[in-house]
């Protein structure tokens, strides 16, 4: 390769010097990592959003005549609910977020592949949440975060505003999952062949080509409605030659890869974590890297598990349920694997180690739950029902909320240089188990009992259970308002953690924290997978990255 | 697969060119950006095709009332028109590797000479189809949707494809490719035959099966 | 297969073989537990499918409860277990095993034979619900609108009514539209539903087994009162007080029929001699396919489809209830109706002559 061809093929952008300037360096940066931490202020302000019409939702339903909100406005309540909670929350969060922050530097790259790209997809979220939020002033959408026409052809106007909010972050997502594949798959430092990645670097690997293939499914579907709603183009009414069932196919064939989109990142953090805590090799690291991708791929073949009631021929249902049932496989898989890990380990139970164990435990509830919707009898029965709502819940909260907040707690000293406080921590884990649960194990029950999902209010012989439901989920919300206070009081006051505080052997805890603009002064030579605790770092060529006067690594965890 | 597997940053060969080891491939991470980006762009007309063939299916039949058929030799030969333009750019590009840069110019101006012609023929088409059957985007049912949107679409990658080529045109009269520095327009030719694909498609599923 | 790297302490000892004992206890106790519930107690059973959907709840509830069991005690008892000491030096590591092949096996065929039996049982009562229940009983129409039920009996020639009355024992056949957005049809005490998809008829089988009065609930938003629409019942009752009920509609619109029941359609009769069912083609292409697919009487695209409409006796049953002769449709098709679905244009709304009639008829009749 001739040397010119290098200078000026964009090198340049690689070795130019750090920014300066508040603007440059902070807003329209084209480092990784503070793109990371955009999308992750960005996410967490809009999870305390949809959590506020999720709390409205609740006092709503404290009776079964509810008179805190009009029919009309609560379907708007839980349509953005969902779908802020889907778009501009967790998929922003596990991909933008922790995606951006981590990978890179666990593959020993220094930035990703198209940095420019990077900041471009960040830029589109913002605005994506404001038009959103935006819809409330024209007539939010009430058809539900799945806006199934010919509900949503009739819907208010804010739902072509929700159209084209949902597609900007599609587009943005799309962008995302191109970068992180290419990134992924060329920019992996000497020595890093695939098998030695870290597992959150597999789970990445899964969810980008969903991220890159499914969200334009979805992006096509968005269109068309918008089009049939503005231009008057006939795709879904039926009155005019179309199809409603077509809006499902389409928007579940996004959809349900997004779940897994939703859970993926998550999985790979908790391989992360627990490994780290319980100082022992992950347990099956290669059928865990295994199953993220078998997961990814079987995600594409069961779409239609969410429209058996909706007239699709027997044959289908058929299939579509049996192929359903075997995602619990690869997931069975990653579950007993961590379960396996713990066993004989030295476990130190952090807050980031009992997010990552309780994950273990609700996210199974929530995939059994998944697995009883997959026979379709049952599904007959449970569909549109609160059963559904306690399962999305199940995996979306108990599973990737989970996730997230493990490795918040768990990558907080990477991205400030401090811990976050870990009695407040505890506190947080146990207020949002007893609230969480407490929340959703009731719905479970009124669900099959007959309580239709997206109703503002309800037979009353259902109160006691929604009441009961309504109070623990005010005690997870004041969970969560302990995790802000203490994120915020920690980014100033925590106690410094120095540059590996967990003893953790991934690439990001080998360099300073914060991490420093290049990530690596050299880059470094891997020769062994990351997780043989016995064994010396696998790495070479990180002599000099830590500054002598960085205090020691704490060991192994005390501090 | 990885990049610069065999170097060894410790062996201090210079920091410099360790760096710029690593990142040499900015050309083919680029390439590779750009295949995945087609990759992403052909899922979205999969989408509108399978919203087609699944519209076509339903009860209204097809073509449905009020529509005759579509014209298949004035479209065979806007096709031909269209695979016209992937040749020329072939040669384009060709000529351009074996630093010929005449013969390139003349190749890149045809291709983006055969892309108009081949909007005007589809302009030319829908003209037709308005004036003489009043068939619209909204007004011609699951016809006007789904093939107006699809082949519009069509016209659009095409358009913006004009603009693109006629951008890296500009670009090589003004000297930013080399003979051996060219990943532009290797995109663009890559971008071009995509759009050649598509039509493939489009054609087949629109006019020869009716 | 053994422990690749075994260490000091990697054997299985005789605390884990307890833990698992008890895990295996409790396993028992809680499928004894779920397999002899009685789910009726908390939500009665009206129809035949529903209790094969309480079995396999009752399946999915054991064999679920037994994965729980495991993964969560294990979890609990390995955090309690395994958790580091104040007095274990602080580089302290765990065993270091990386894999175990045989026990990776283990548990990639223990859930997919698990799967499997969750399988073949889900298939079995599928097939239960979907292909082997009577169709020669009652059918019944339910027609879903912004924000309620209506529910049509053909027998009783078009009429609507509010309620949905079942003769116990007898198989219904349940065919469930709507005229505007997405309903779902759902009885909680017969553990089905359906949705109600504008331009498509979907069907339910089912047999009550039990009198009572049931809830009617839809589960698909639908509008500002989607959470009202939950206001009207299914009643099962003997045959005795069925027949009167039916009856009773029966009898009470019996004038209002004419020509085609309950419709309006005018009976001036049409002359049908010398159709031509190739001129029909042409107009029925130009003039109908716009409302009417060609597939079956379910393809709806407006009205429904035509196929078979004067061949099949069961066909024009949403509309009347009677099978169709050449002179109903032929009436029908020159005055034009509005029924549940929407409404059908007339002859001078379609332009057509009564000639353009009689070639129609006769396409319609080499339609099948
Ligand atoms: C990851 C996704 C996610 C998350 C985290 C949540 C979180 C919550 N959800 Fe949500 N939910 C969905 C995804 C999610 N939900 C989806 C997809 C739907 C379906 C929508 C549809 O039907 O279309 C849904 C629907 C849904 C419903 C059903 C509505 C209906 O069908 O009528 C209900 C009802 O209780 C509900 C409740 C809650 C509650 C109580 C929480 C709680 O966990 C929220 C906890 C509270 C917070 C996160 C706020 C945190 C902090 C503060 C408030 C602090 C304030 C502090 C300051 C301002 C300083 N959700
Ligand atoms: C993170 C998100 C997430 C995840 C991971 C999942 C995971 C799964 N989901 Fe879920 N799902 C949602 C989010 C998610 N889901 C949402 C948001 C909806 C509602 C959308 C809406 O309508 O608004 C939904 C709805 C939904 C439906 C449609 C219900 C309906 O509307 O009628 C179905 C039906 O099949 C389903 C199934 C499953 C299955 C089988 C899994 C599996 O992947 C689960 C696999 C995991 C396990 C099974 C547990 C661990 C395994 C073991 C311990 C091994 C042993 C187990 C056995 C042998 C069983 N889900
Ligand atoms: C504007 C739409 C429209 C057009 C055009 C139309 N129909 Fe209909 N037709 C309907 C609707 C709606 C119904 C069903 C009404 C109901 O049952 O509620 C119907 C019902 C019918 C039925 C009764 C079907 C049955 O099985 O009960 C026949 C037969 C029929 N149409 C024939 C025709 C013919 C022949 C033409 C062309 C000349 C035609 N229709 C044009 C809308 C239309
Ligand atoms: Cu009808 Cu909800
Ligand atoms: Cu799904």
């Amino acid at each position: 390769m001739a040397v010119a061809e290098l200078h000026g093929g964009g090198i340049a952008e690689h070795v130019h010097p750090e920014p300066h300037g508040f603007i440059r360096k902070y807003i329209f940066s084209i480092d990784h990592k503070i793109i990371g931490l955009q999308y992750m202020i960005t996410a967490f302000i809009f999870l305390v959003m949809g959590g506020m019409l999720a709390e409205l939702i609740r006092v709503q339903l404290m009776s079964p005549h509810g008179t805190l909100v009009s029919n009309d406005t609560f379907d708007e309540l839980y349509s953005v609910h969902g779908s802020t909670m889907v778009w501009l929350v967790i998929i922003p969060m596990l991909t933008g977020a922790f995606g951006n922050f981590v990978f890179p530097v666990q593959i020993g790259a220094r930035d990703v592949a198209f940095p420019w790209l990077n900041m471009a997809s960040f830029w589109m979220f913002p605005p994506a949440g404001l038009m959103l939020y935006g819809s409330f002033l024209m007539g939010a959408p009430t058809a539900g975060w799945t806006e199934y026409p010919p509900m949503s052809l009739q819907g208010a106007p804010g739902t072509s505003m929700w159209c084209a909010a949902i597609f900007l972050i599609g587009v943005s997502s799309t962008l995302t999952g191109i970068n992180f594949l290419v990134t992924l798959l060329r920019m992996r430092a000497p020595g890093m062949t695939l098998t030695r990645m870290p597992l959150f670097c597999w789970a990445q690997l899964a969810t980008a080509p969903l991220l890159m293939i499914a969200t334009t499914a979805l992006g096509a579907a968005l269109a068309a409605l918008f089009i049939e709603r503005q231009f008057g183009v006939p795709f879904y009414d039926p009155t005019r030659g179309g199809s409603p069932l077509l809006w499902q196919h389409m928007f579940w064939f996004y959809s349900h890869p997004a779940v897994y989109i939703m859970i993926l990142p998550a999985f790979g953090m908790i391989s992360e974590i627990i490994p780290t805590f319980a100082r022992k090799p992950i347990f099956g690291y290669r059928m865990i890297a295994f199953s993220s991708v078998a997961i990814a791929l079987l995600g594409f073949m069961v779409w239609a598990h969410h429209m058996f009631t909706s007239g699709l021929s027997p044959a289908l249902q058929l299939a579509f349920m049996l192929l359903t049932m075997t995602i619990a496989i690869p997931t069975g898989i990653k579950i007993f694997s961590w379960v396996a890990t713990l066993w004989g380990g030295k476990i130190h139970f952090t807050t980031a180690m009992l997010f990552a164990t309780g994950f273990i435990v609700t996210f199974t509830i929530g995939g059994l739950t998944g697995v009883y919707l997959a026979a379709v009898p049952f599904d007959l029965h449970a569909h549109g029902t609160y059963f559904i709502v306690a399962h999305l819940h199940y995996v979306l909260v108990g599973g990737s909320l989970m996730g997230i907040f493990a490795g918040m707690y768990f990558w907080f000293p990477k991205m400030t240089g401090r811990f976050m406080n870990e009695t407040l921590g505890k506190w947080h884990f146990w207020l949002f188990m007893i609230g969480f649960n407490g929340t959703f194990i009731p719905m479970h029950w009124i669900g099959l009992l007959g309580q239709p999902r997206r109703v503002a209010t309800y037979d009353p012989q259902f109160w006691s259970s929604n009441f009961a439901a309504s109070l623990f989920s005010f005690i997870m919300t004041f969970a969560i308002l302990l995790f802000f206070v203490n994120a915020l009081w920690s980014i100033r006051r925590g106690k410094p953690a120095g540059h590996n505080p967990w003893g953790a052997r991934t690439l990001e805890w080998q360099i300073p924290s914060p991490m420093p603009y290049y990530n690596f002064k050299k880059v470094p030579m891997v020769f062994a997978s990351p997780y043989h605790f016995s064994d010396p770092l696998p790495y070479r060529g990180l002599e000099g990255e830590l500054d002598p006067s960085v205090p020691a690594p704490v060991p192994a965890g005390h501090h | 697969m990885a990049v610069a597997v065999a170097h060894d940053p410790s062996s201090g060969s210079g920091q410099a060119h360790g760096v710029d080891r690593l990142y040499a491939e900015t050309r083919e991470l680029r390439i590779n950006g750009f295949l995945l980006f087609m990759v992403s762009d052909l899922v979205l007309f999969s989408s509108f095709i399978f919203a087609y063939l699944y519209l076509r299916q339903t009860g209204q039949g097809w073509p449905p009332p009020g529509i005759s058929r579509l014209d298949v030799a004035f479209a065979a030969f806007n096709s031909v028109v269209l695979f016209g333009s992937g040749a020329t750019m072939h040669f384009a590009l060709e000529n351009w590797k074996h630093g010929n840069f005449n013969k390139y110019a003349g190749w890149m101006l045809a291709t983006i000479v055969l892309g108009a012609g081949f909007l005007s023929g589809q302009g030319y088409e829908y003209w037709t189809l308005y004036t003489k059957f009043h068939a619209s985007w909204s007004g011609a049912g699951i016809f006007g949707a789904s093939f107006f949107t699809l082949t519009g679409m069509h016209g659009f990658h095409v358009f913006m494809g004009i603009c693109y080529l006629t951008i890296l045109f500009l670009q090589t009269v003004g000297g930013v490719y080399t003979k051996q520095k060219y990943a532009g327009l290797t995109m663009g030719t890559l971008y071009w035959h995509f759009v050649d694909i598509i039509w493939v498609f489009l054609f087949s599923m629109f006019y020869l099966w009716q | 297969m053994a422990v690749e790297h075994r260490e000091p302490g990697a054997e299985l000892d005789r605390q884990f073989w307890i833990v698992t004992a008890l895990i295996a206890i409790a396993s028992l106790a809680w499928i004894a537990f779920a397999l002899a519930w009685d789910i009726t107690k908390v939500l009665p059973e009206a129809v035949r499918p529903a209790d094969l959907i309480d079995a396999l709840f009752r399946f999915l509830l054991a064999a679920s409860g037994v994965v729980f069991i495991v993964v969560t005690t294990y979890v609990v008892y390995f955090s309690l277990r395994y958790r580091r000491r104040a007095d274990d030096p602080p580089d302290a590591i765990g065993i270091q095993i990386h894999d175990h092949h045989a026990l990776e096996l283990w548990w990639t065929i223990i859930p997919t034979v698990l799967l499997v039996a969750l399988g073949i049982f889900s298939v079995r009562i599928f097939s239960g619900i979907y292909l082997e229940q009577p169709t020669n009983g009652l059918t019944v129409e339910a027609i879903g609108h912004q924000w309620y039920f209506d529910f049509r009996y053909p027998g009783i020639n078009g009429v609507i009514t509010d309620e949905m009355h079942l003769p116990l024992g007898v198989p219904v056949t349940l065919h469930v539209t709507s005229q505007d957005v997405i309903h779902s049809f759902w009885i909680p005490a017969d553990r089905i539903k359906a949705d109600m998809v504008p331009g498509l008829i979907n069907t339910l089988h089912f047999t009550p087994t039990h009198p009572g009065t049931y809830k009617i609930i839809c589960t698909e938003f639908c509008g500002t009162l989607h959470s009202d629409m939950n206001k009207q019942i299914m009643v099962v009752q003997d045959d005795a007080s069925f027949k009167k009920w039916y009856e009773g509609w029966k009898v009470k619109n019996a004038h209002a029929s004419n020509a085609l029941p309950g419709t309006g359609v005018s009976s001036a009769s049409v002359n049908l001699a010398g159709g031509s069912a190739a001129n029909g083609q042409k107009l029925f292409t130009s003039k109908c396919i716009a409302c009417h697919g060609t597939g079956a009487f379910d393809a709806k695209v407006v009205g429904p489809g035509l196929k078979n409409v004067l061949h099949d006796p069961a066909h024009p049953q949403l509309l009347n209830g009677t099978p169709a002769n050449e002179d109903d449709v032929a009436k029908l098709i020159k005055s034009g109706f509005t029924g549940a679905m929407g409404h059908m244009p007339s002859e001078a709304e379609n332009s057509l002559s009564d000639k353009d009639i009689a070639d129609l008829v006769a396409f319609l009749n080499t339609y099948k």
